[in-house]
């Protein structure tokens, strides 16, 4: 199929911005664009940046190589390219020799985050999750506004099952994008495995206030979305309340008016799966396991 | 119409093809040479150590926190822990860059931006564009106060009020020669406070050949990017502890009472 080069470009731009990594395509759109056009300007740079991410990514070194020496040509002791010099090196080397070339960058400059992030994700991958969390929590402690950082940790916590410091970590998200509804999504759904349960019930209160704001009338229309998952926990965690009130790690005072939650909560659960006109098929038989499950008392 | 006729002149199209080009084009290259030298010029930023970033950065962490206090997205018990963390590290002074301050030292006068070799080079760098922004306009002005001293270069095609004449005619003293002729000093500063327009057009929005600019800024840069007036973090963080325990006053959970915005939205109470 030959793609228009403008097209390509368009492309490749989007998933910049988007940071998103599907690397086949980019790496497809990336040579159609190469190829087609030797003078790009300073987007070329770019390009060639993400065609070796994509090109490492799908295990072609030969094209990451002659990406990352043209790189390293034009822009000398860049501390970009370094990264990338050291993504280069986690293909083929050992961890060891990878972590002491970064150790090496690090010395020189302390505050490059994003070598000192790629060095946690060797450190996690290779197993030494005790030393990357100390790594992570330090580079928290200095680049406080990294969501992203925050979200690993958590997730590393959370592989741990130390669901605790987990949302320690995930409250710190919060407070750095308290607009995401998602964020609370997952904040709610660890402390729901943490047994906090009012905390989780709360929160997952929350995600619906929050993802409902802008409907007129919520009641007509089935949840769809992330309220999906928000109201399916509402109900385990309305539903396990009644049944014996769990004490709240966070002193999280439990609803007063439970019972209504519980019931619209159910209602809310059961529009989700009557819809008219929905499939037969997955659908239906995930209809009957709800209806199941709540008459299940 | 008849009292221009009057006192009419005639310039010789000599003077437009010597002095008035040739003034107009020097600016516009000398501006243009300015910008690239001033890129030359431009040292590439340092990067700080961990240890001052964590210093810079400390207070965005309970701006962050003190932010969204009002309606907070984190339940107390977790507000609260991480309020108190940080005020307990501002009072410490865990944040500061040289580590806590020991008891019994003495108060640490803020240093010498001239012994300090950092700050001394973020001035030298401005002094460098002053510099070179500074000694090409002089040297212009000299050359066109040299060689065209009360020449009259152009004629406006418009009429304009007699106070324009201190402007338009510097450098000629006559008192009543019409205010739309223009004196080569004058065009000098017509173009020196005139061509950012096509320096824009030229060579970007963020050029640096418009020397007016600088005329307005000093050479060492806005307070906040000084690098000569270091900021006292210490007594920053003691006044961050104080804002942080305003902002535990209005501390509010957006959890609390959620389920009745909730309930209410389906009309159920």
């Amino acid at each position: 199929m030959i793609m228009s080069l403008s097209s390509a470009l368009d492309k490749l731009a989007t998933f910049r911005t988007n940071n998103s990594r599907s690397s086949q395509e980019t790496f497809k759109n990336a040579s159609i664009v190469l190829k087609s056009a030797k003078q790009l300007g300073d987007d070329g740079w770019a390009v060639l940046e993400q065609l070796f991410l994509a090109s490492v990514d799908i295990g072609r070194l030969d094209v990451a190589d002659e990406c990352l020496k043209q790189l390293a040509d034009r822009f000398p002791e860049s501390p970009r390219v370094d990264v990338l010099t050291g993504i280069r090196m986690e293909a083929t080397e050992p961890p060891d020799v990878v972590l002491q070339y970064y150790g090496q960058l690090l010395d020189a400059q302390s505050a490059n985050a994003a070598i000192w992030k790629r060095k946690i994700s060797v450190l996690r991958r290779t197993g030494k999750i005790e030393k990357a969390v100390e790594e992570l929590s330090q580079l928290l402690d200095t680049f406080y506004t990294d969501v992203e950082g925050w979200l690993e940790l958590a997730d590393i916590y959370t592989t741990c099952n130390q669901y605790i410091p987990a949302l320690q970590a995930l409250s710190h998200v919060l407070l750095l994008a308290p607009q995401n509804p998602f964020y609370a999504l997952q904040f709610a759904e660890t402390a729901y495995t943490a047994g906090d349960l009012p905390l989780a019930l709360k929160t997952f209160l929350v995600v619906v206030d929050m993802s409902e704001r802008d409907l007129d009338s919520p009641e007509k229309k089935p949840p769809v979305g992330i309220s999906v998952r928000a109201w399916l926990g509402i109900k385990l965690c309305s539903r396990r309340l009644m049944l014996n009130s769990s004490p709240s790690a966070s002193n999280t005072p439990i609803p007063k008016s439970l019972n209504l939650i519980e019931e619209l909560a159910t209602e809310r659960v059961l529009a989700i799966y009557s819809t008219k006109g929905t499939p037969r098929g997955k659908a239906a038989e995930g209809k009957d396991v709800i209806a199941g499950w709540i008459s299940d008392r | 119409m008849s009292t221009n006729n009057a006192v009419s002149l005639y310039l010789d199209p000599q003077i437009r093809d010597w002095v008035l080009f040739p003034i107009t084009l020097v600016m516009i290259l000398v501006g243009i040479l300015r910008h690239y030298i001033v890129l030359l010029l431009q040292s590439p930023p340092k990067m700080l150590p961990r240890e001052a970033l964590r210093e810079q950065r400390a207070l965005t962490r309970s701006q962050v926190l003190r932010s969204t206090s009002a309606n907070s997205p984190i339940p107390p018990t977790y507000y609260k822990s991480i309020s108190r963390h940080l005020s307990d590290a501002f009072v410490a002074g865990t944040y500061l860059k040289d580590g806590p301050p020991k008891e019994g030292d003495a108060p640490k006068l803020p240093p010498n931006p001239m012994s300090d070799p950092a700050a001394m080079d973020g001035m030298m760098a401005g002094m460098k564009t002053q510099m070179v922004m500074m000694v090409p306009q002089m040297v212009i002005m000299g050359w066109i106060n040299f060689f065209f001293q009360g020449f009259v270069l152009i004629k406006l095609p418009f009429p304009l009020t007699l106070g324009f004449k201190s402007m338009l005619q510097r450098g000629i003293e006559t008192p009543d020669m019409d205010v739309r002729w223009v004196s080569s000093l004058s065009w000098y500063f017509l173009n020196f406070f005139g061509l950012n327009g096509l320096y824009r057009l030229i060579l970007g929005g963020d050029n640096s050949a418009d020397s007016s600019r600088d005329m307005t800024a000093s050479a060492f840069g806005t307070p906040q990017a000084a690098p000569g007036q270091a900021q006292d973090y210490n007594k920053l963080f003691k006044a961050e502890k104080d804002n942080l325990e305003f902002a535990e006053g209005v501390y509010c959970w957006v959890g609390e009472g959620v389920e009745d915005r909730v309930l209410r939205r389906y009309g159920k109470i």
